[in-house]
């Protein structure tokens, strides 16, 4: 479904979603090193075939992905894809340098958990997680994120069901706010090197960005993503998923 | 400009090795033939062995430093791009566990010549003469075998050499000045400025941190890229690759990178006898040496140890005392994040350029001992959303929604010290790596001094971000940085160095590396370990041959060897106040 | 880097000496300007330079010369230094002054060859030396205002002209200025009405700026209370006063006697 303005009524897809528009990283590629253009256009044009996920994982995974990370105020020619990048991790056995003592390896974690939430839309709605409705599927998946699924216990004794939310997004969020398309919607700056920024303070522009042009919009009527509620255990979850270094 | 004069900037074509746009490593680098024994063997080439390496092979030793990574070429290896900067960090297997288990991989853990110093944040302060004296002064902990006193001039001299730019007049622990000036703000900065200055509470903007404000031989100063944590391209941020390797190659040392040192062997008199190693081509071999140095950091360090088991040392090289793996500690790092009515673009600038200590040393009116430091980060866009997913439980449309708001959002963090406890340690696993090494198993949990410094430190940080003029403040729990696991100390009933690295066991085997801190303060560690390594190297130096043919240990302190220093360290910066 | 610290010192004590002492005015000012000129194209060789060996160099002028060391500043320094050698020329009236003050010889020889034997040189050092300079001062307005008023535009451009109106002025006033001086090389009624006129606008205009850029430093984050920081990160306060100071070369270009 569209988002919405407060109003209610829908806001059309856009090919730029974002308060930026007319913003490109791309269009500045000439200014980045040649190292740096070579692996961000490959990101842009290859996009790997789907070889770690089954046939079926693969259509259960396009429809969490779309629930983790949706994308229909995005025209539909440019969406990101987010299932290809997470199966070329799983892949290649690609994993952030760490396991958790109570999870197994992550193309494990995958494979259960699809299951698991199959097991779930089945003991809820009596049919597979991809063959219900979309407001049923966000509130199985938002019980994850309260760590309460409703089934599927038996796999989550084996699995830490925050720890598995909390890979789930974060790798969506990975890849797709590894896109430049994702960078252009929320006016980050992209590459920086040779050419870096004049302008620190005060949250100007550089000549080559852009202002922000807000406008207000509520997400779709079927989602319940839009609230904001702690992740379950969060207090506990110093460490978590693919953390990257702050200081 | 739609494009930089004479077109897109194309990748460089000579065969030269580039550790930025106008420096090169010195070529062509010596090559110990094989079957040579030779003098020191040094695990690991980070903040320690870089400097170890430099230090021993300007004196004349024949010196090889072994590195499981690649030895960086920054032009052509490193993307200016978060996503695709996954091999500057350790990502082989580790097992996590305890109830508030640690992360690593991009958290704390580098791989690669220059180790950690690859992607650190490069904030560096020094520790405070308090944090040497735990035991004696706050009843918890252990004092170290040393005093700030031995280590400070190795402090400045490592201020100089990376060098490390800062304020003229930096007022906690020691005070002292910096001899390259502090670095412009970015939004992060001015908001933490600006909210320490509400609440009354000194900041220290523009450093210390070890990024150049002016440049510096053939290194650049910062172009204010915000990429720290990605490589350093520009070579404006100090790592041992550019600041001490190039010097240890130009006077004879060999680094060998991709070369996974399996085992530290042990000779029928108690003493190592040398290294073995998977070389590049996965095949092992061994390299004969005098003296081995362990350099590999806080969880690889013990785990070599251990996969050094022997007779004799059945469990873990050098692990007499038990404490092999034990007392390992991270530092808390709560980021917490508020929201502006104004734009901060916090992507540009370095994630570290503005900090206060002014909570560092134990207050007796709070119910715990010992303290914090507040630091800014500013987290790229993939970092954010993943914070975000924590601090306020965002994900599906709530995460586009915060993701469009990232020029809104400044994050500052908590930088707090936990207490070393027995029980957080490193082991091993069943697990086993490619190389059919067992990995490392960690074990970490929060004890009640922990729990009660990190709820104080997140609450005064959420103040300062709200005496900023935040509209809207939340925080992700996390952790910063790892240093012990392999101690000081000078009873060797308790701890597994000396107080000048050597282990207690074995008279010529040595640890220098974040392993042998007893305590971590609240500062980051980077330059401790830099300094602790120049001191060691001194001392090293001093025994000259005995270490190699005697167990007698000469507990004499050596003098600082300043000529030692690489020579672009001197002749430059600004007077200031020591 | 040093070295303008020095330089520095050196003309501001030697200008102070020359006050006082005619013999120093024509002694220790102009050594100390001729070094100082040196060394401020000492110093505009190493700023190109570092601009060359920040990322990208000159293939990227425009964020390189904001973000690298400010180009002409080491030639507005020289400016001062040029000035300072000027008035060393410079000989207060009366009969008894040459007599008293004999030029010394290497002053002429100096004079030679500068002109390189031409036959007016007897006749500018002439002018000089009786207060007849106004097309020099001219030419050195023309030259300080196009230095000054480049500073203005990329540091103003760095900061996006946030204060529209008053970051434009310089950017307008100095090409005024500039035609006016040029203009006043060659017609003495431009030099007279022309010339001060656009010359008392960038006094003013530098006083204007000089109140922005303090006020400037006391707003930023800690304000008073970090005045190193906030001096040496704020607009720099005394970059208005050497644009105002272009207009007071000018206007002193208007004041004099016109060369013969």
């Amino acid at each position: 479904m569209n988002i919405r303005k407060p109003d209610g009524r829908p806001i059309e897809p856009m090919r730029q979603p974002g308060y930026y528009p007319g913003y490109s990283t791309l269009s500045q590629q000439k200014f980045w090193d040649a190292k740096t253009r070579e692996v961000v256009l490959a990101r842009v044009s290859n996009v790997p075939p789907i070889r770690f996920f089954s046939a079926d994982q693969a259509r259960t995974m396009e429809v969490i992905c779309a629930h983790i990370i949706p994308q229909d105020d995005r025209d539909p020619a440019y969406r990101i894809p987010i299932l290809p990048g997470i199966d070329d991790r799983l892949w290649n056995k690609r994993h952030d340098g760490y396991r958790f003592e109570d999870m197994p390896d992550d193309g494990e974690a995958f494979r259960l958990g699809l299951r698991a939430i199959d097991e779930i839309a089945q003991h809820l709605h009596g049919a597979l997680f991809v063959d219900i409705g979309w407001r049923e599927q966000d509130l199985i998946l938002e019980s994850l994120h309260h760590g309460k699924p409703a089934a599927g216990h038996e796999i989550w004794q084996r699995m830490n069901v925050s720890r598995f939310w909390l890979m789930l997004v974060q790798d969506c969020v990975e890849v797709y706010y590894a896109h430049p398309w994702a960078w252009d919607e929320i006016g980050y700056g992209g590459p920086a090197y040779p050419r870096a920024y004049m302008r620190l303070e005060g949250g100007l522009p550089e000549p080559w960005e852009v202002d922000e042009q807000r406008y207000d919009w509520l997400a779709p009527e079927d989602t319940v993503s839009d609230k904001y509620e702690l992740v379950a255990g969060e207090e506990s979850h110093y460490g978590s998923p693919g953390q990257g270094g702050t200081h | 400009m739609k494009r930089p004069l004479l077109g897109q900037f194309e990748a460089p074509r000579n065969g030269s090795h580039w550790l930025g746009p106008i420096q090169r490593l010195p070529q062509p680098m010596r090559r110990f033939p094989e079957g040579e024994t030779v003098d020191y063997v040094i695990v690991g080439v980070g903040a320690g062995g870089g400097v170890l390496s430099q230090r021993l092979s300007r004196a004349g030793f024949r010196v090889i430093g072994f590195d499981a990574g690649p030895f960086w070429d920054s032009e052509r290896d490193w993307v200016s791009d978060e996503a695709g900067s996954h091999p500057l960090y350790w990502e082989e297997l580790r097992i996590t566990g305890g109830q508030h288990p640690l992360a690593f991989g991009a958290n704390n853990s580098g791989r690669g010549v220059g180790g950690s110093t690859v992607h650190w944040a490069a904030f560096t302060p020094r520790l405070h003469p308090s944090d040497f004296r735990l035991r004696s002064q706050d009843g918890v902990a252990v004092d170290w075998p040393i005093s700030y006193a031995d280590i400070k001039r190795y402090y400045e001299l490592m201020e100089l050499e990376m060098p490390v730019s800062g304020p003229a007049w930096f007022p906690w622990g020691d005070p002292h000045g910096y001899a390259y000036g502090p670095h412009p703000m970015g939004g992060v900065g001015d908001i933490l400025i600006k909210g320490c200055t509400k609440l009354g509470i000194r900041v220290s903007a523009g450093g210390p941190v070890g990024i150049l404000e002016g440049s510096h031989g053939d290194r650049p100063h910062c172009i204010y890229r915000g990429f720290c944590i990605q490589g350093c391209k520009v070579g404006a941020k100090a790592s041992t690759l550019i600041t001490h390797v190039p010097d240890a190659i130009r006077n004879g040392a060999e680094i060998r990178p991709n070369c996974m040192v399996s085992r530290i062997h042990l000779g029928a008199d108690r003493r190592v006898t040398g290294v073995s190693y998977f070389d590049p081509n996965g095949k092992e071999r061994f390299q004969k040496a005098r003296a081995v140095i362990v350099s590999g950091y806080s969880i690889e360090t013990p785990r070599l140890l251990f996969n050094s088991a022997c007779p004799g040392f059945e469990n873990g090289l050098a692990n007499s005392s038990d404490c092999v793996g034990r007392y390992l500690m991270a530092q808390a790092g709560n980021v917490v994040l508020g929201r502006f009515d104004e734009l901060i673009r916090m992507y540009k600038a370095p994630p570290a350029h503005c900090m206060t200590e002014e909570f560092y040393e134990t207050d007796p009116k709070r119910d715990f001992v010992r303290g914090f430091a507040i630091q800014s980060v500013g987290p790229l866009p993939i970092a954010f959303a993943k914070q975000m997913m924590k601090a306020k439980g965002a994900w599906g449309w709530g995460m586009r929604r915060i993701g469009m708001d990232y020029n809104h959002w400044a994050s500052i963090a908590v930088l707090g010290e936990l207490l070393p406890n027995a029980e957080n340690r490193v082991q091993l696993s069943e697990v086993k790596d490619a190389l059919g090494l067992p990995v490392a198993k960690v074990t970490f949990n929060l004890y009640d001094n922990d729990q009660k410094l990190i709820a104080f430190a997140r609450k005064k940080t959420e103040e300062v971000m709200w005496a900023a003029g935040a509209k809207e403040v939340v925080q992700e729990a996390r952790y910063a940085h790892l240093v012990g696991a392999a101690r000081m100390g000078d009873d060797p009933e308790t701890s597994v160095v000396d107080r000048y690295g050597r282990t207690h066991d074995i008279a010529n085997l040595f640890i220098c590396d974040g392993s042998i801190m007893p305590t971590q303060g609240s500062a980051n560690p980077g330059l401790t370990i830099q300094a602790l390594a120049a001191r060691t190297a001194d001392y090293l130096i001093s025994q000259g041959e005995a270490i190699f043919s005697s167990n007698k240990r000469d507990m004499t302190p050596p003098p600082v060897r300043r000529e030692l220093a690489p020579p672009e360290t001197w002749g430059k910066g600004a007077p200031r106040l020591k | 880097m040093y070295t303008p610290l020095y330089c520095a010192a050196a003309v501001g004590g030697a200008g102070i000496w020359a006050v006082c002492s005619r013999k120093a005015a024509r002694t220790v000012l102009p050594a100390v300007c001729v070094v100082t000129l040196a060394d401020s194209a000492i110093g505009l060789y190493f700023h190109v330079r570092g601009v060359h060996r920040k990322p990208g160099g000159w293939r990227l002028p425009v964020v390189n010369i904001i973000m690298g060391p400010p180009l002409f500043a080491p030639l507005l320094f020289g400016v001062s230094a040029y000035l300072g050698l000027i008035a060393s020329f410079l000989r207060r009236s009366g009969h008894d002054e040459e007599r008293r003050f004999p030029r010394p010889a290497a002053a002429g020889h100096v004079a030679r060859l500068l002109t390189a034997g031409k036959h007016e040189q007897i006749g500018w050092e002439q002018d000089l030396r009786e207060g007849r300079f106004q097309k020099h001062m001219a030419v050195a307005t023309i030259v300080s205002a196009f230095l000054s008023g480049f500073e203005a535009l990329y540091s103003h451009y760095k900061n996006r002209f946030q204060y529209r109106i008053a970051q434009a002025s310089p950017l307008v006033i100095a090409p005024a200025l500039m035609v006016a001086a040029g203009a006043a090389i060659r017609s003495k009624r431009a030099a007279h009405t022309a010339l001060p006129l656009l010359s008392v606008a960038a006094m003013v205009d530098g006083g204007v700026g000089t109140f922005y850029h303090v006020r400037g430093v006391i707003r930023r984050p800690g304000g008073l209370k970090r005045p190193l920081y906030n001096v040496i990160w704020g607009p720099p306060v005394f970059a208005p006063l050497l644009f105002a100071a272009c207009g007071f070369v000018g206007l002193l270009a208007s004041l004099l006697r016109r060369e013969k």
